[in-house]
């Protein structure tokens, strides 16, 4: 039962995958570039997370106070049973002009004037006892890594423990946030180029 | 190994005139001829390609500061293309295994290329998808080259995507995993089909086990289990019968469908071991599972070896197994090791029988 010895071109074949495959890295990094284009900017404080686990291999790893969710500010439908889940998240800027979540739902949350919305990545929802949700609810949105050249990830690691490290995220429309710049005592260590 | 079998052979049959000299020289030239036949010299370009991969893979990951990452990602795009040019080229001109080792190099590239792309904007928690744009990518490129080697990369590449860091693991529920993993497998078989890389099949089938496995780890009911073994038993049925419709394409498949079926039958059994732990029912799943072990005997074991061990070793196990639940509570450790001793003595004796009628048996069809 094997077909009889078809074969594409194999030039043709070789065009055909070269092209796709560069076409769907250029489709990643252009909607990267575009979050950090045009995604509205807020900045976000980090927070210290073990130091043994910080530091793995060449990326450090950040902790943003953002990560929990208090109970208290999930609004709308919850879902009824355990599983697959997402969170939209509104941010708006706090005292200090870092931002801070105000809202979360398991629905989208619509855009408001001075709030910017991140969606996180899916997570396993565990519901509590007779539906409710429990008091916190961890959560990610994949800008929890930053890749560093060898060796530099250790002043990184000591200010991200002192809390003075903090992180200019791009958000895109849809929620897909994107880092931006990386602050030190509120100067910028780490820019970001477009490409 | 076949070949030095049979070498062997041959050898025989040639000093007992059976064969003549000449003519066991050409058997093996044509043996030595064939695609599939082991060669030293492919081998190791397929290694050198690994190698050549690894070294843009690290050189990625090293996330090395000297050459702006926009180059470095330019770099990559450009092995990607020169090695599927390339690849392409000693195509045409029937160079088939250095093409092989290139086109090797340009999914790996592919790869890489991902990972430089995630490391440039600090992406995390979605290794998932970018392995399955990998997987995606060697998917394409095996189809459209029809190549062998490459089927063997997407089938490596499927339990990657499925053991990638990302998926809400370990948990399946609602999670996508659950029907891609059997889909990976799918796409994997067609491949095996169309380009002919037949040692890839077991990839694909090892990937529906690991599946059927974590299906059950997930869901641990009793219910998962019947199904499991249900659905082994119809597969094996299906495969194994030659009253089957399906039993044509399952023997173009060589020794493989029968026996995975066969596997996932015995892993449900396994799992309904587990399920039923009251005395009765532990029998009751023991003679099933007896009369199982002597099924796959009975109907595979003339032509499909590798379901004949198998179902002795069940049949051995769950003799032990029923043994130490029942008679050996009573006896005692050393009586234990005694009727265990006689038991697995008593199955080599049934062994031997069966293994000699089975020869008589080919001695007469082939007679």
């Amino acid at each position: 039962m094997t077909i009889a010895r078809f074969r594409f071109p194999p030039l043709s074949a070789a065009m055909i995958v070269a092209a796709l495959q560069t076409a769907v890295l250029g489709y990643m990094v252009e909607g990267r570039a575009t979050i950090l284009r045009n995604g509205a900017e807020i900045r976000l404080k980090t927070q210290p997370v073990d130091p043994r686990d910080l530091l793995r291999g060449d990326y450090v790893t950040l902790s943003y106070p953002i990560s929990v969710i208090p109970a208290a500010i999930v609004t709308g439908e919850k879902p009824r049973e355990s599983g697959r889940a997402r969170l939209w998240v509104r941010v708006r800027p706090g005292d200090g002009g870092d931002f801070e979540a105000t809202e979360a739902s398991f629905a989208h949350l619509r855009a408001e004037e001075g709030s910017v919305v991140l969606r996180t990545l899916p997570f396993i929802y565990h519901g509590g006892a007779e539906g409710r949700i429990p008091d916190r609810l961890f959560v990610r949105y994949g800008i929890e890594r930053y890749y560093v050249p060898e060796g530099e990830g250790r002043v990184l690691e000591e200010a991200h423990n002192q809390q003075a490290l903090e992180v200019e995220v791009r958000v895109s429309t849809g929620g897909t946030p994107q880092i931006a710049r990386i602050l030190l005592r509120g100067e910028p260590v780490y820019d970001e180029p477009l490409y | 190994m076949y070949r030095s079998w049979l070498e062997r052979d041959l050898k025989r049959w040639t000093t007992q005139g059976l064969l003549d000299g000449s003519v066991s020289d050409r058997l093996l030239e044509e043996y030595d001829s064939r695609e599939s036949a082991f060669s030293l010299g492919r081998t190791l370009i397929i290694i050198a390609a690994l190698l050549v991969a690894t070294a843009i893979l690290l050189l990625v990951a090293s996330n090395w500061e000297a050459i702006p990452r926009s180059l470095r990602l330019f770099g990559i795009v450009l092995v990607i293309w020169v090695a599927y040019g390339l690849g392409a080229v000693l195509q045409t001109r029937g160079f088939e295994r250095t093409a092989a080792a290139l086109l090797v190099v340009g999914t790996l590239a592919f790869g890489g290329a991902i990972s430089l792309v995630g490391q440039m904007y600090h992406l995390s928690g979605d290794a998932a998808q970018a392995m399955l744009v990998w997987f995606a990518g060697a998917v394409t490129a095996a189809a459209l080259f029809r190549s062998a080697a490459l089927t063997t990369v997407a089938g490596f590449l499927a339990f990657v995507v499925a053991g990638a860091d990302g998926w809400p693991a370990p948990s399946l529920a609602g999670g996508p995993l659950l029907w891609l993993m059997p889909l990976m497998a799918v796409a994997v078989i067609l491949l095996v089909r169309y380009t002919g890389a037949r040692r890839t099949r077991h990839l694909a089938y090892l990937l529906l086990v690991t599946w059927l496995a974590i299906v059950y780890g997930e869901y641990e009911w009793l219910s998962t289990a019947l199904a499991i073994a249900a659905g082994g038993a119809l597969a094996y049925l299906a495969a194994a019968l030659p009253q089957s419709p399906l039993h044509p394409l399952a023997r173009s498949a060589g020794a493989a469908p029968a026996f995975y079926a066969y596997l996932v039958l015995l892993l449900g059994l396994l799992a309904l071991h587990a399920e039923y732990d009251d005395a009765g029912g532990r029998l009751l799943i023991g003679i099933v599972t007896l009369a199982v072990s002597l099924a796959g005997i009975a109907f595979s074991g003339r032509d499909n070896g590798a379901v004949r061990y198998l179902a002795y070793l069940a049949f051995a196990l769950e003799v032990l197994y029923l043994a130490s639940a029942t008679v050996g509570s009573i006896l005692g450790t050393s009586g234990f090791f005694l009727m265990a001793g006689v038991v697995v003595a008593l199955i080599a004796w049934a062994v031997v029988v069966l293994e000699r009628r089975f020869a008589g048996g080919k001695r007469r069809t082939g007679a």
